[in-house]
């Protein structure tokens, strides 16, 4: 906004050298030359369409773009080429032919390459203008040998280097812009020197350093903009002399310390902005004599302190940004006197109380933005007296009471009362684009005309206490982009309220009292992401039409009352991260084509009627994290394919179903996975040995199957609680509490370290046995010499032998066991490399 | 003008975010800014949103904070970013098996609701932070399949002895020295055989 100046006083001096080119010095080359030098450049150009009349037939000051000098002896002055199309090398043109150029505009064209030094031979050159070009390389030091320039404007191109000092010897500038390039280094304390300077720009580039003091000098300027550089230290109070500044940005650097008090001297101010920087201490009451200012932004900084009371003086002020401080106290009444505000955003600061009424005055206001703030108190309802009020944002506050019934039929777009502790009835709001009214205690029916405007996009009024039917006008409301009514008391027929919405993205309905059945319409929305109707009472089938949503990522239909098989269309639905039709009255069989859902993140389908077997195309989807398909009367065999979707970490429930067949071995692969739920099945045979690789199980529940056998001996199986084995046919072993396996050990390929262990103790058992047998005998022996007799205890003694340190031992040796098995087996993560890795189990039994 | 235009619509972008979201949505946000996300999974994560609950592979708790971050296999290159460990209620983050790079913030160790940190298969390099030591909810640590380099770091393992850390894979990393493990509780560990124990 900055540059406006800038932009109305260069077309104007560019217009003054056009009425005034009466050339005072013999022109040393001739018009013809001069025309042959500029034809050679267009010659140069890639593009050059504009260039037409650019003709050697023709006088060159009848070519577009130039103009001469009024004398008998005509030459080129000035070559006027804004936004020309020109395409090509800056360099061809041979400003040396073109000694008595004094404007040069060949801004907003495609122009390379770098200054040329013969462009230093134009001393009578008054304006150079490249603005928007491509133009690299660096500002040759010699550019000061242009005595008479007044406008240099090379902003928006990618030229580099440090900023010369010799700049400051070239006191006729008027303007400077040199915003928008790559120029690094500090700002030379010798600009200065520039007394005449009315504008300075040097925002957007990568200088560093603080800002020089010398730039206090610069008594003309009216405008001088730093802004987006990374200049640090505080701003110099030198620059209080700058009386004729007009505007002033600062914004986005990394200015610390606090804004200097003398910036209330400043009084011609019209523009302040210093968004963005590190600035503390409060904001000094001074601001108030700027009484010219017109925009005050001081955002994003760390400011402190009130509001001052002084910006009542601000009687032009149209926009006010002060968010992302940490400014408290109230909103000063006074601001209601500012009748040409516009903009104000106070959000995301400390600010308590109450929003004064003396707003609703500010007739010209558009924007009212005061979330994340802790304002407490009702909402005025003079506030709906501003009339051109576009945007009101109460968002995240503290505020109680009710939305104020005048805002009823206002003109009001956009509303967000979201985070407050607001009560009562929403008035009929009616052309709104946005409307967000959650997380409050509203009751009450939803606005019923809520989109009578045609132009409702986000409808947000989730966490409230809304009841009463779905707002009618929503049925065709097609602009509709996001609607979240969810966990509220609503009621009414789902099938009527919903029509066809071609730029719905998401919509959740969820925690509702609604009813009815699913609208094949909803297949129709074709950018449909998000689909939650859970927790409502839907009736009826799941409509085939809905895999036309092919965008669809999450579809939530749980604890409904939906009946019938799902439609095969529902695997059209290839962009489905989570699937959630648990807790209905659903029927059928999966099928095969499950495996195409290769996103699916989270899958449930728990607590309904389905049957038959699982498709081992399951397999397939292998971003699968969590699998409920509990509560089912899924039958046949696990599928081994389970074992595949290694990423498995939640929860993988297949409990209560009729499962049967033998835990798949395969499902030792699973070793993210913390919950395994196989209860209540018929599962036979025995727990698999390869479930002690599942590292992560915290949880394992096989209870109430056919499982016998002994259960594999693992780290995990020690510790846990009986309540997981119950209800079997015959588990034994390494649980607490199971009984021991009576009967021969398993002979299973894997259980190396039962074995292992199992000969180490019979070993050492039968050793003591033989020790204490002999031991006992030459007691005996001895008794009977003595004829002492002793019965039991001494065989006791033997058997109990010490026995915590031999368990011990025996731990310590299968662990040896263990790793060797690993390594032997090569299915532990041992790899080609010397570098291989192992597991290690460190156990020990607790007590 | 150009140019000032530029700036002004940054200033204007800055504003629309800022004023908008919330910190967690904030954090998460410019998470995605600092990732390259060539599968566009994160296209559902719109900072104007009161929060983040309702993007994909988000779960937040009833209190509407962030409790999982499941990206996983999500084709995600760049690094992480430190503001992470302002996420204060996570319990999962998820981002195993992308080209993620840089080091492990070591913010990350106030992530004190942890219970799952997998950052397996990336390209991860530096130390592992032993801040990550100050997690004593943490029961899962994978950060095996990186360029991890230095040694573990003392405090991570004490988690064995002091906290809840059931499975630490720290496997094909650079890592050396020697795991000083507590054999008092329960614990997997896995490794490179450089590794002494």
């Amino acid at each position: 906004m900055e540059s406006f100046f800038s932009q109305k006083s260069l077309p104007g001096l560019l217009l003054l050298l056009l009425v005034f080119s009466v050339y005072p010095k013999p022109a040393s080359t001739s018009l013809a030359s001069q025309g042959r030098v500029l034809l050679q450049w267009k010659a140069s150009l890639r593009s050059q369409q504009s260039l037409r009349s650019w003709n050697p037939s023709t006088s060159p000051c009848n070519w577009s773009g130039i103009t001469c000098s009024l004398r008998r002896h005509r030459v080129i002055t000035v070559v006027n080429l804004p936004s020309m199309g020109l395409d090509g090398p800056l360099h061809t043109i041979n400003f040396s032919g073109l000694p008595s150029l004094t404007g040069l505009n060949l801004m907003f064209n495609r122009l390379g390459g770098e200054i040329p030094p013969s462009i230093f031979t134009l001393s009578e050159l008054i304006s150079f203008d490249v603005q928007g070009n491509d133009i690299t390389g660096t500002i040759p030091a010699r550019i000061s040998s242009l005595t008479k320039l007044r406008s240099l404007n090379l902003s928006g191109n990618k030229i580099s280097g440090s900023i010369p000092l010799s700049l400051g010897n070239m006191t006729s500038l008027d303007f400077l812009i040199l915003s928008g390039n790559g120029f690094s280094g500090s700002i030379p304390e010798e600009i200065g020197d520039l007394q005449n300077l009315q504008e300075l720009d040097l925002s957007a580039n990568f200088l560093t350093g603080s800002i020089p003091q010398s730039l206090g000098n610069l008594t003309q300027l009216s405008l001088l903009d730093l802004s987006l550089n990374h200049l640090y230290g505080s701003a110099p109070p030198s620059l209080a002399n700058l009386q004729n500044l007009l505007v002033l940005s600062i914004s986005n650097n990394t200015l610390t310390a606090s804004i200097p008090a003398s910036l209330g001297n400043l009084t011609r101010l019209i523009k302040l902005n210093l968004w963005g920087n590190h600035l503390s201490g409060p904001i000094p009451h001074e601001v108030g004599n700027l009484v010219q200012m017109t925009n005050l932004v001081l955002a994003h900084n760390s400011l402190l302190g009130s509001i001052p009371l002084s910006l009542r003086n601000l009687s032009k002020l149209s926009t006010l940004y002060l968010f992302n401080n940490h400014i408290s106290g109230t909103i000063p009444a006074e601001l209601g006197n500012l009748v040409e505000m516009r903009d104000i955003d106070l959000s995301h600061n400390l600010l308590t109380g109450f929003i004064p009424s003396t707003l609703g005055n500010l007739a010209r206001l558009r924007n009212l933005i005061l979330s994340y703030n802790e304002l407490s108190v009702p909402i005025p309802s003079s506030l709906a007296n501003m009339t051109s009020l576009i945007l009101l944002d109460l968002s995240n506050n503290q505020i109680s009471g009710c939305i104020p019934p005048s805002f009823a039929n206002r003109s009001l777009e956009e509303l967000s009362v979201i985070n407050n502790s607001l009560s009562g009835s929403v008035p009929n709001l009616t052309s709104l684009v946005s409307l967000k009214l959650a997380y409050n205690d509203l009751s009450g029916h939803l606005p019923p005309d809520v989109c009578r405007g045609g132009k409702l996009q986000h409808f947000t009024a989730a966490y409230n206490k809304f009841h009463g039917p779905i707002p009618e006008s929503l049925r065709n409301c097609s602009s509709l982009v996001r609607v979240r009514l969810d966990r509220n008391n609503l009621t009414g027929d789902l099938f009527d309220h919903f029509g066809v919405y071609p730029n719905m993205r998401y919509i959740d309905l969820s925690y509702n009292r609604l009813s009815g059945m699913l609208s094949p319409k909803w297949g129709s929305c074709s950018n449909l992401t998000s689909l939650r109707i859970s927790n409502n009472r839907l009736n009826g089938t799941i409509p085939s039409e809905i895999g036309q949503s092919t965008r669809l990522g999450a579809l939530d239909l749980s604890s409904n009352h939906l009946v019938g098989e799902l439609p095969k269309n529902l695997y059209n639905l290839i962009s489905l991260i989570e699937l959630n039709l648990s807790s209905n009255q659903l029927s059928g069989e999966l099928p095969s084509e499950i495996g195409k859902l290769l996103k699916l993140k989270r899958l449930d389908v728990s607590g309904n009627n389905f049957s038959g077997v699982i498709p081992r195309e399951i397999g397939g989807c292998k971003q699968l994290i969590s699998v409920d398909m509990s509560t089912n009367s899924f039958s046949g065999s696990i599928p081994y394919e389970f074992g595949q979707l290694v990423d498995l970490q939640e929860l993988l429930d297949l409990s209560q179903n009729s499962f049967s067949g033998h835990i798949p071995s395969q499902l030792g692969q699973l070793t993210l996975l913390q919950i395994l739920n196989l209860s209540h099945n018929n599962l036979a045979g025995r727990i698999p040995p390869s479930l002690i690789n599942m590292a992560s199980l915290s949880a394992l529940d096989v209870s109430h199957n056919e499982l016998e056998g002994p259960v594999p001996d693992g780290q995990l199986f020690r510790r846990a609680p009986m309540e997981w084995f119950t209800g079997n046919r015959g588990l034994c072993d390494v649980v607490a509490g199971l009984p021991s396996c009576s009967s021969s050990p398993p002979r299973g390929a894997s259980n190396v370290i039962f074995l292992s262990g199992m000969a180490v103790l019979g070993a050492l058992l039968l050793f003591f046995r033989f020790v204490g047998f002999a031991a006992q005998l030459m007691k005996r022996r001895k008794q009977i010499a003595n004829g002492t007799s002793q019965t039991g205890g001494a065989a006791f003694s033997i058997r109990n032998f010490d026995g915590g340190d031999a368990y011990d031992e025996i731990i310590k040796a299968t662990e040896n066991f263990d790793d060797k098995y690993c390594i032997g087996k090569g299915g532990c993560g041992s790899k080609e490399t010397t570098a291989f890795s192992f597991t290690e189990l460190h156990c020990q039994q607790e007590k | 003008m150009k140019i000032q235009h530029i700036a002004f619509l940054l200033l204007g972008l800055a504003s629309a975010t800022v004023v908008k979201c919330n910190v967690e949505g904030d954090i998460l946000y410019s998470q995605k800014k600092a990732w390259k996300d060539p599968n566009n999974v994160l296209q559902s994560w719109d900072p104007t949103l009161v929060n983040p609950c309702t993007w994909f592979h988000i779960t937040c708790n009833n209190e509407n904070s962030v409790i999982r971050v499941d990206l996983g296999n999500a084709g995600l290159s760049g690094g992480l970013i430190p503001e992470l460990g302002r996420l204060t209620q996570l319990q999962y983050l998820e981002l195993y098996a992308n080209n993620i790079s840089g080091s492990i913030p070591a913010q990350l160790g106030k992530l004190t609701k942890l219970v799952s940190l997998d950052l397996y298969h990336n390209q991860l390099s530096g130390p592992i932070p032993s801040s990550l030591g100050n997690i004593k909810s943490l029961k899962y640590l994978r950060l095996n399949g990186n360029g991890l380099s230095g040694i573990i770091p003392k405090k991570v393992l004490d988690l064995v002895l002091t906290g809840n850390l059931t499975e630490m894979n720290v496997s094909d990393n650079e890592l050396f020295g020697t795991i000083r493990t507590s054999k008092k509780r329960v614990t997997t560990i896995t490794q490179d055989a450089k590794i002494s124990s």
